[in-house]
């Protein structure tokens, strides 16, 4: 593991020196090393073992083999970078509505709390609520027929084609309003001159966003789509069991990695694969964290200047 | 800028369609729960025509009200407990820059990636183990495991951006480590603080499959539990389907309605400015 | 119905954990050797816990249950038993929960055939038939199709479900004068004629996956000379892609081509999809076999035929309807295993039988039972149809080839993005996969079939 990824930079000066300096840290850290060793610790060395195993037998890699020749566990990892997609999109979308917000403020205080709800709805009712909208005949299409826009039409859930993309616009539907009001919420909180002076500049609107904003928001939104960015990758299971009643279908059209590490351990009963599976996508999440560690590294903290 | 670009109506039309997308299922479930069956398949998007509460009356017959009590106790205690325990983690770690601390934090940091699903199976055998099924103090702890690295990431991340003067000027005045840390650090990280106290509200709110697994007596179950098991009793039929997703939903949008002042202003005004 | 509830048994599906947990060690050296001689019956005060499921798909269970609990603690009085009856999503996650800790139910309710073959594979139950006498057995309807390993009996029927009933609507069939079709070319003949009057023949929903494994056993049952045709290709000695296990995904293809089902199959589930030949927009559909009186009872009898899946094929199967037994089995921690099998013996006396068909209107699984005195017409025909009913398919597959090729296949081939011989393919992939992976699929199923 590369150390530095996490790095959190030159400490501010420690408090004390000395013997009890060392220690120091311990009484503050040990409760959360306590509950991380608990949960993590015993798992993730369980999940090494068993992904080298069979009944019990060391088997070396051929558990990993078996895994990377599963046409279905190729076709989850490629639904998951697929799914990444939807995370610029999220970015965009969320500092956009944030800056017209912060550039209307009348009724924002409405606008920013109607459009955070769908953050908060719990992910059966997704489940429940977009299966009827989404059905072939269900309240969409018959909206858009209704608009006269019929040729917009589609089984948006039903369609193998279009399932994955469904399912990211679903995700985006629901996570977009976290995005606006962290954005709104920095830009409402930067100093005024910083406008001002752009202003008096004569700074147009992107100039000005691009320039000011942008730069000042850096931090959080490099934090924003981390956050995101691990959605999409190691919590997207919820929508696509809820959404594909736990099947990922059409066919296997929305089975991400998650699911295929669920099905295979609990339904399919060979917890070796799912072991391996496991292992092949923590190691591939690293991958992701590190690169965006990188990028972050050369940055402030998140919610500082 | 964009003011000029849309003019004031224009912007207002974008958001007010930004608004109806994002109420757009919402109003569907309230209005759905109040409906008729057929009402619904015929009229998804009516007002509803004879508003009936005979949904809410199954809704309530079943136990709702315990799901409800058991998804406070363990969200709230699991929040609570990660709260305290990550911002002393991540205070301790940023204070005390001892050898090996950023590899401690780099895999504090990685772990932020596991997802649930890979870990379900091993847990679940402690648990057994330990005769821990169907009680609140595993889902409780396991939730907290969980929590915890993101929460630990993120304000260790923002601690390290507090002023060493600052701490410095406290120290001098012979204030301990724990009171800097309570009177000076902690006073600044509104924005942090109310952020994940909002993600791991909800995520721990929301959390099915754990909870699925671990809480399986009906005394013990949780809310995300309860209502997926009431979908699939009642799936075909929908007002009673809806009533169900809108008790679900109520409590945590009354949270957030009578919250959201004290979140925003967490995010606002917490964070240091103009350094 | 057959806990065939999408998110029940994906969730279901969930606590198999333990089964994994356990470390799942299923060679035979593990098993617990047959018992050698029955236990004596306890004199000291014995409880037993039951935990069971089927008031959801045979209401007037729970009633049953309660009444022969009571009357058989009357006869013994020192034996008392709770039942506990399960959620259908908690079924499966709270035994396999049990099993994991080896405390729990003494007496455990599973569906037949593969569901009762895997827990005695990962040791959770013991062999009934190590209590029970086999003379006594021998009347269990379904035991020895099913439930039965190595010469074993692993659990005992307790009620059948004819799987699955064609429900046709007469009226709807007049209107185009059409009549209920028995052979294939007569169902394709119905399809064109109702799909150019825009109305639906067959509603179907396979969004959450389960009618694919409902078809596969109704269509591909019809071409194999028996279920050892499906066990053999399962272990490698046929092949899926053969004509008599790939035949079926044409058949299915071509019930797309001919406009059979409802443009929205695939983005419904199978009961919302139920619902639409209740309201009068599809001619005919599929239902599960205790529940079929009762949608035959909204729409009215005088307007439903009951019939089986028209038939293309010429196998033995074809123009059945299938069979099978819902269990009660006894878990290998029990304490009194004796007093378990006695209490399942009880459940089988006479007087029991009839209470069962009195109180839920369904088929005790047990060749003593009267049939003489069902008079009502649409269970009369459904207990013929069982009795003489074919083996359920899905119930002799892994679960795993069930959900990943089955499932997944039927959905893309009635989607149209999958040929009928595209999906035999997958299906022998998958199988061939599955053998790779599950080292001990072929010797577990070997066990079972010899």
């Amino acid at each position: 593991m590369t150390t530095d990824v996490a790095s959190v930079g030159p400490a501010p000066r420690p408090v004390r020196r000395g013997l009890a300096h060392r220690l120091g840290p311990l009484p503050w850290v040990a409760p959360a090393a306590l509950a991380i060793l608990f949960v993590f610790a015993y798992s993730m060395f369980e999940l090494a073992r068993q992904s080298f195993q069979y009944e019990d037998a060391w088997v070396g890699f051929e558990n990993f083999s078996l895994v990377l020749s599963d046409p279905l566990f190729r076709t989850a990892i490629w639904h998951n970078t697929l799914l990444l997609l939807a995370v610029p999109v999220l970015v965009l979308l969320a500092l956009l509505v944030a800056v017209m917000l912060f550039e209307t403020r009348r009724g924002i205080v409405a606008y920013r709390a109607i459009l955070f709800l769908p953050y908060i709805l719990p992910i059966p009712v997704i489940g429940v609520v977009f299966g009827q909208l989404l059905q072939l005949n269900g309240a969409l299409n018959g909206t858009l027929d209704g608009l006269g826009l019929g040729s917009l039409t589609h089984d948006w859930l039903g369609n193998p084609q279009l399932a994955l993309w469904t399912m990211g616009g679903v995700i985006v539907w629901k996570e977009v309003g976290f995005g606006i009001v962290l954005f709104l919420a920095r830009m409402m909180s930067l100093p005024e001159d910083v406008y001002e002076s752009a202003k008096l500049d004569g700074a147009g609107f992107f100039r000005m966003h691009w320039h000011v904003t942008i730069p000042q928001m850096r931090p959080l939104v490099i934090f924003y789509v981390i956050s995101e960015a691990i959605v999409m990758v190691s919590w997207v299971f919820n929508y696509v069991f809820v959404m594909t009643n736990g099947q990922g279908g059409p066919g296997t059209s929305t089975v991400v990695t998650e699911l295929y590490i669920y099905r295979t351990a609990f339904q399919d009963q060979a917890p070796e694969l799912a072991s391996a599976a496991a292992v092949l996508l923590f190691l591939s999440t690293l991958v992701l964290i590190v690169g965006f560690f990188r990028v972050q590294r050369a940055d402030g903290g998140t919610f500082g200047d | 800028m964009l003011t000029h670009r849309l003019g004031v109506a224009s912007r207002h039309v974008v958001l007010i369609t930004l608004c109806v997308v994002a109420l757009g299922p919402g109003y569907l479930m309230v209005t759905g729960s109040l409906k008729s069956q057929s009402d619904f398949l015929d009229h998804p998007w009516a007002l509803p025509g004879n508003p009936s509460l005979g949904a809410y009356r199954t809704t309530f017959n079943d136990q709702f009200t315990q799901w409800l009590l058991n998804s406070v106790l363990v969200t709230f205690s699991a929040v609570l407990m990660t709260m305290v325990i990550a911002a002393l983690a991540a205070w301790g770690l940023v204070n005390w820059p001892f050898r090996g601390r950023d590899t401690v934090l780099g895999i504090t940091v990685s772990l932020m990636v596991v997802p649930p699903v890979v870990l379900l199976m091993p847990l679940f055998q402690v648990g057994a183990e330990l005769g821990w099924i169907s009680t609140y103090r595993i889902v409780i702890l396991v939730y907290v495991g969980l929590m915890l690295p993101f929460s630990i990431y993120l304000l260790a991340n923002f601690f390290r951006t507090i002023p060493a003067s600052l701490l410095e000027a406290a120290a001098l005045d012979g204030a301990s480590p724990f009171q800097v840390f309570r009177r000076i650090v902690l006073p600044l990280s509104g924005a942090p603080v109310a952020t994940l106290v909002v993600v791991n509200l909800l995520w721990a709110w929301n959390e099915l499959l754990l909870a699925l697994v671990f809480l399986q007596t009906d005394e013990k179950k949780t809310l995300m539990v309860g209502i997926t098991g009431f979908q699939s009793r009642y799936s075909l039929d929908i007002p009673t389907v809806m009533a169900g997703m809108v008790v679900a939903t109520l409590p945590l949008a009354a949270a957030y309605m009578f919250g959201q002042r004290y979140f925003i202003r967490g995010l606002t005004a917490g964070g240091l400015k103009g350094e | 119905m057959n806990a065939r509830r999408s998110v029940a048994a994906a969730l279901s599906a969930a606590a198999l954990l333990a089964t994994a947990a356990c470390g799942g060690g299923s060679s035979d050296e593990q098993r617990p050797a047959n018992a050698a001689s029955p236990q004596s019956f306890p004199t000291e005060d014995v409880t037993l816990t039951m935990w069971w499921w089927g008031e959801q798909e045979a209401p007037g269970a729970k009633q049953w249950l309660a009444d022969t609990v009571k009357a058989y603690e009357a006869k013994h009085s020192n034996i008392t038993i709770k039942t506990v009856l399960q959620t259908t999503d908690g079924l499966i996650p709270s035994f396999e929960a049990a099993a994991a800790a080896e405390q729990g139910p003494d007496i455990e309710y599973f569906w037949g055939g593969i569901y009762s073959q895997q827990p005695y594979w990962s040791d959770s139950i013991v062999p009934v038939s190590d209590y029970i006498p086999a003379d006594e057995l021998s009347h269990y309807t379904n035991a020895a199709l099913e439930d039965t390993y190595d010469g074993r009996t692993l659990t005992a029927p307790w009620y059948v479900n004819p799987q699955f009933p064609v429900l046709a609507r007469t009226d709807v069939l007049d209107e185009h004068g059409l009549q209920v079709p028995t052979t294939w070319d007569e169902l394709l003949n119905v399809c064109d004629v109702l799909s150019a009057g825009g109305v639906t023949t067959l509603a179907g929903g396979v969004k959450d996956g389960w009618f694919g494994g409902w078809l596969y056993s109704m269509l591909g049952a019809q071409s194999v000379a028996s279920k050892d045709d499906v066990t053999a290709a399962v272990r490698g000695d046929q092949s899926f892609a053969d004509p008599n296990h790939a035949e079926w995904w044409t058949r299915l293809e071509e019930t797309r081509e001919h406009g059979c089902w409802n443009d929205d199959i695939n983005s419904l589930e199978l009961y919302q999809a139920q619902q639409r030949w209740v309201d009068g927009d599809a001619a005919m559909t599929i239902t599960a076999g205790t529940d079929a009186p009762n949608f035959v009872e909204k729409v009215g009898a005088d307007k439903v035929t009951v019939t089986t899946m028209p038939t293309w094929g010429d196998g033995a199967y074809a123009g059945k309807m299938g069979t099978t037994s819902q269990t009660v089995g006894i878990t290998s921690w029990s304490k009194y295993p004796q007093v378990a099998a006695d209490f399942i013996m009880f459940m089988h006396t006479p007087d029991r039988l009839q209470a069962w068909y009195d109180q839920t209107g369904s088929l005790p699984a047990d060749d003593r039972f009267d049939m003489s005195k069902v008079d009502d017409p649409v269970k009369k025909q459904l207990f013929a149809y069982a009795a003489d009913g074919a083996p359920y398919l899905e119930n002799f597959i892994p679960s795993a080839l069930d959900g990943k090729a089955v499932f997944a296949g039927v959905q893309l081939v009635l989607q149209g993005s999958k040929s009928g011989e595209e999906a035999a393919a997958d299906m022998q992939a998958e199988a061939e996969r599955l053998r790779r992976t599950d080292r001990s699929l072929v010797d577990n199923f070997e066990g079972w079939t010899d």
